[in-house]
């Protein structure tokens, strides 16, 4: 890969108790790119993602080696604060989880854990995070009211609003768009193409179009393994690994 | 569903590969009109213009119709690109199979000049590479096809003969230029055939390595 890496793994092998979930994989992750995770079902493709701001840390019984870097900095180093790693390496979820809050709460609570107490720093925090969010002109006007009232596609882009307010480097995204509508679905897609310009996004999705719309670059995991990873229109126009190709073209997954 | 699509696809090769042998038919057949004179012989092949064209347009919405329903990726995306680039080239060959036979009637009244030059031999070299890369397509055999560079030099090279040829004999008579204009407009048209043989086996090359290359 031609672009700077912002991410990289060396040899990262991970296990739930016996049972090894990544088997030695080495990525770049270029800074300022979209890059797509695809494969079957159990492949390993969320758990490589939760590696990249150490989730899997709250699941007992697990045991990672290899080394993951961000900035170039050993994210496993005990000089690394992992509240900052986070902070630093934003996640959305499949299904949108937004706090039982008021909108506004919803967005201003991250920059309040970091120690921003000022209102008027707050208040720009939140409309420029929704703005950016693609989603301060459906709300502006019920910024009071509560999140949970937002529908499923509201909900997701007030997530990814609420990720932009501590300010990431890296937004991770697990299958943001399952549970979306088509139009909802297109709205985070957009919103996607131009986060780039500010932040590195890592997506992991079974929908294979969708990595193709949305990516610069897709790798393709198969059984904890790494397959195959490239611009995405390689990936998915000749890619080089057969198993990457059978995937693909839904020979079998 | 992925299986559907599969065998949708193996239903879109045996069509295509239907339509190349048409097109491949009307060429060899109308050449073979030429070289007996036989007018009949060429009515046949004029007579099959609108079944090609109907199997173009069938087949091409049938390729339409797959990409829109199933998105298809890598291999099974070069596949179906192929296949259009194939139905293309064999309507063409096919027209130029009608086009030829449309002119045995024109010089019926006379024997040909010169046993008809070295059309004959040129059109079995065009023949078969339309056959090699037809069947390159259909056996995703690419050694039929790894000589076609120097192949279509030896049909260009044919038809420059065939011109400089036909030049000779008009100015050796007048009454040769009608004729002899046919024939130079044949050695064009099959020209043209190995150009689109070309172009099939430029398009299987991709199909098969995702590689594109360009043959001269």
């Amino acid at each position: 890969m031609s672009d700077a890496a912002i991410i990289t793994t060396n040899n990262v092998n991970l296990w739930y108790n016996e049972k090894q979930a990544l088997q030695s994989v080495s990525i770049k992750i270029p800074k300022n790119r979209v890059t797509s995770l695809i494969g079957p079902s159990g492949c390993g493709k969320s758990t490589l993602l939760r590696c990249f701001n150490r989730l899997n840390d709250l699941i007992d019984h697990v045991k990672i080696t290899g080394e993951i870097t961000l900035d170039d900095e050993n994210i496993h180093a005990p000089s690394t604060d992992v509240v900052t790693l986070r902070k630093k390496v934003g996640m959305v979820f499949q299904k949108p989880n937004p706090f039982p809050k008021t909108i506004y709460e919803n967005v201003a609570y991250g920059p309040r854990v970091h120690g921003v107490r000022d209102k008027a720093e707050l208040d720009k925090i939140v409309e420029q995070s929704l703005r950016h969010a693609a989603i301060w002109d459906e709300v502006k006007e019920r910024l009071n009211d509560s999140a949970l009232g937002l529908s499923g596609g509201q909900q997701q882009r007030l997530c990814i609003a609420r990720t932009l307010a501590v300010e990431p480097e890296v937004i991770l995204m697990d299958e943001p768009c399952s549970s979306l509508d088509p139009i909802a679905t297109a709205k985070i897609e957009n919103l996607i193409e131009r986060l780039k310009e500010d932040y590195t996004v890592i997506i992991v999705t079974h929908n294979m179009q969708q990595a193709a719309r949305v990516s610069d670059y897709t790798g393709f995991m198969y059984l904890g393994k790494l397959i195959e990873c490239g611009k995405t229109g390689q990936i998915f126009e000749h890619p080089k690994e057969e198993l990457t190709e059978n995937y693909i073209t839904g020979r079998f997954g | 569903m992925a299986e559907k699509f599969h065998t949708e696809l193996e239903k879109l090769k045996a069509d295509t590969l239907e339509m190349a042998h048409l097109g491949r038919f009307m060429l060899r057949t109308a050449v073979d009109a030429l070289i007996r004179q036989d007018a009949e012989l060429a009515a046949s092949v004029v007579a099959r213009k609108e079944e090609i064209h109907r199997m173009e347009v069938r087949l091409e919405e049938h390729c339409y119709h797959l990409i829109a329903l199933n998105q298809p990726m890598a291999r099974d995306m070069r596949f179906i690109a192929c296949t259009l680039k194939l139905i293309t080239a064999s309507l063409r060959i096919g027209r130029y199979g009608k086009v030829i036979a449309n002119i045995v009637k024109e010089i019926l009244d006379k024997p040909h000049i010169a046993n008809l030059m070295s059309i004959p031999h040129m059109a079995d070299l065009v023949i078969d590479m339309v056959d090699d890369a037809v069947a390159a397509y259909e056996s995703d055999n690419l050694r039929l096809i790894d000589d076609f560079s120097s192949r279509d030099d030896t049909v260009d090279a044919l038809r420059h003969s065939i011109f400089r040829e036909g030049i000779t004999y008009m100015m050796e008579d007048p009454k040769n230029i009608s004729r002899c204009t046919h024939y130079i407009m044949v050695a064009r048209y099959l020209e043209r055939c190995a150009d689109h043989a070309c172009k099939i086996a430029e398009n299987v090359q991709y199909m098969e390595t995702g590689e594109r290359v360009e043959i001269h």
